[in-house]
């Protein structure tokens, strides 16, 4: 019941006016970046950094924000994969299965409502589970000494690529190039300048932020050139809402096992919003059988896999909230916000910035209250939204970048490191090396090596500290495991995903 | 040869490790005498770690990615200038000049036909510099459109 007591706490933060409008505007943004080409959730949210510092928002105002535009672009995926059969962001792949069937058969209008809703119980059951689950993991996690953190952080490095994943050499390569950058600077614990070169600029450190920055948009920009795919799409009709309530209430169950699914792949290390939703989508073809008609326009085919999504992206907040440790893309970029909010993220955060927690937590339940809100009256917007040519998107997108970055210290230093970091990562990702690994190496490197530190002044000086517990020992296994499995069951899984995505007899 | 990027990309990566790593052997051991941890004991893993990625890129490399050549390399490069020259040219012309030229070369270069893809720039660059020093009052440089 303390939990509730908490929650109560944090609508009162959030149903302020002012952090209610936040929410509505990231709500509102969020759904636009899910549904735009080359503007996926991470990118959206590691751009919208520079501008939430620099307005000089309140800490959980700022996670307010951000939080529901991660929210919000789970929504506005779905939109593309329907209408388009494109999917906006990855984890909506699934859902072109039988979304982009049913807008053929003139059901478009109809697929976008269901689906709004089965986002909203998705988004819903997920955020029950973060409720129940994340403080009980906390105070688990408040047990856990450096050497265990230690090998935590090597477990969220060596899950990150996923199961699908397909060379797990190069996430371990990523990473370590991510924490290489982050001993840049002064050492906090001795004060040696390491890399420094006598660059005034880089006594501090690299900033994280316009890494992201340059990692993501300015890479994105970079792939669109090459690409020319400049001009967009053809307009699209939605047509008229047919959708009847029994058929809504026969999709209960769908929503209900798609949502938990969602949820439990979510929280799991490695998993992530786009298996969340194979699964939910696999899992009811098999439970229905032959009573549903998968790939040609089912609406539970829609239901599944967006429960799923919106499910999982709730989830992965819990492991980012209570360790510290995202396990995703864009919980990396809400990770970099709380960091460079000076809030030190993991399980001390529930106890000492219990405001901000349960604040974000309640915004979650608001956000997707409003999203449901936004999303059935304004899907018109949206879709019209849809077709705005990248060509005039994106550089403004770039722009939007440069004046955060810029506005954060006044200076075009920042710019010039930016657009490194920008060719970098278009190098990087031609080569297949993730980038999303190399911002977690950024955030996590500093956190890594002071607990290594500690461990091993606690053990004077015996390395063997580091696997010493039991808990610590299964982090190393998990870890260790991961890294291999891709091996093994990888190309499998990505055969199944591949062959589900070929078996629609429309993917045109 | 197959795998070639891979092959230099890990050769590359074998320098730097060990360019890093040697570094990080010069330092001078800090005030106090050495402990466990050093400065260098974290830097050391992590070039060991390095040079073991890199190997294992130059044996196993995977297939190679289609590289822009010619006209797309050429626009790719165009459009590395713009955001260059961009940065350079904030500061001097002012937020809304440079911002104008730069969106509009950008989309331009994208594909948009000139004046659409300028207006764009123009439009866009005076919504946002009304917006943050304004609204939001925020310091985007004004540069020659200052008002003395």
């Amino acid at each position: 019941m303390e939990t509730l007591g908490f929650l109560m706490e944090g609508f009162a933060v959030a149903l302020t006016p002012y952090n209610l409008m936040f929410a509505l505007l990231g709500a509102f943004a969020g759904t636009l970046i899910g549904c735009m080409p080359g503007l996926g959730p991470a990118n959206g949210v590691a751009i919208l950094i520079p501008l939430a510092f620099t307005l000089g928002l309140p800490p959980e105002t700022a996670m307010i924000l951000l939080t529901s535009v991660y929210a919000g672009a789970m929504y506005g995926g779905r939109i593309s994969s329907i209408l388009l059969n494109i999917p906006g962001d990855e984890p909506a792949m699934m859902t072109c299965l039988d979304g982009y069937p049913m807008a053929r058969k003139g059901r478009a209008a109809d697929a976008l409502a269901i689906s709004a809703i089965a986002s909203f119980s998705g988004g819903l059951i997920g955020t029950v589970g973060l409720i129940m689950l994340a403080p009980v993991l906390a105070k688990f996690a408040l047990s856990f000494g450096p050497a265990e953190y230690f090998a935590l952080f090597l477990l969220a490095f060596a899950t990150l690529g996923g199961i699908t994943g397909k060379n797990p050499m190069k996430t371990v390569i990523a990473a370590t190039l991510g924490i290489m950058i982050s001993t840049v600077g002064i050492d906090i614990s001795t004060g040696t300048q390491r890399y420094t070169f006598g660059v005034l600029e880089l006594y501090e450190g690299i900033d994280f932020i316009l890494a992201i920055v340059g990692l993501f948009a300015i890479s994105e920009l970079l792939f669109f050139v090459e690409s020319r795919m400049g001009h967009g799409r053809e307009k699209v009709s939605v047509g008229k809402l047919t959708l009847s309530f029994r058929e809504l209430v026969s999709t209960i169950p769908t929503q209900l096992r798609g949502g938990v699914l969602g949820f439990i792949s979510g929280v799991l290390p490695g998993a992530g919003a786009s298996l969340g939703s194979f699964i939910s989508y696999t899992l009811e073809k098999q439970v229905l059988g032959k009573k549903g008609k998968f790939g040609e326009g089912d609406i539970r085919g829609v239901v599944a896999p967006e429960a799923g999504n919106n499910g999982a992206s709730s989830g992965a907040l819990v492991p980012m909230l209570t360790l510290g440790v995202p396990g995703s893309g864009t919980t990396a970029v809400l990770l970099a916000m709380l960091i460079s909010l000076n809030i030190t993220p993991g399980p001390l955060m529930f106890t000492q910035n219990a405001d901000i927690v349960w604040g974000v937590i309640a915004a979650l339940l608001i956000g997707n209250v409003l999203l449901l809100l936004l999303n059935i009256p304004l899907v018109g917007v949206f879709v019209r939204l849809l077709s705005v040519p990248p060509m005039y998107l994106l550089p403004i997108v770039t722009m939007v970048a440069f004046v955060g970055i810029y506005s954060i210290s006044n200076s075009t230093f920042d710019l010039y490191f930016m657009v490194a970091f920008g060719i970098a990562g278009y190098f990087l990702r031609k080569l297949e090396i993730p980038v999303v690994p190399i911002i977690l190496g950024l955030l996590l490197g500093p956190e890594m090596e002071k607990n290594l530190g500690h461990a091993l002044v606690l053990s004077d000086g015996d390395w063997s500290i580091l696997w010493a517990s039991t808990l610590a020992k299964s982090f190393w296994l998990v870890a260790g495991l991961s890294l291999a499995l891709p091996y093994l069951v990888g190309p499998l899984l990505r055969r199944r995903m591949n062959a589900a995505m070929k078996e629609s007899p429309v993917s045109d | 040869m197959t795998g070639f990027g891979d092959r230099i990309l890990g050769l590359g990566l074998m320098v730097l490790a060990v360019a890093y790593g040697w570094v990080a052997q010069q330092w001078p051991e800090p005030f106090g005498g050495a402990e466990t941890v050093g400065p260098e004991t974290f830097p050391t893993i992590l070039a060991v770690v390095l040079v073991a990625g890199g190997i294992y890129l130059m044996i196993k490399p995977d297939p190679d990615a289609q590289w822009p050549l010619g006209k797309s390399a050429l626009e790719l490069v165009v459009s590395l200038l713009v955001l260059v020259v961009y940065a350079m040219l904030l500061e001097p012309l002012g937020f809304v000049i440079s911002t104008t030229l730069a969106v509009g070369a950008l989309s331009w270069r994208m594909g948009a036909n000139p004046r659409s893809a300028f207006v764009t720039g123009l439009i866009s660059a005076v919504v946002v510099f009304v917006l943050f020093n304004y609204g939001l009052s925020l310091n985007l440089p004004a540069g020659l459109l200052e008002v003395h």
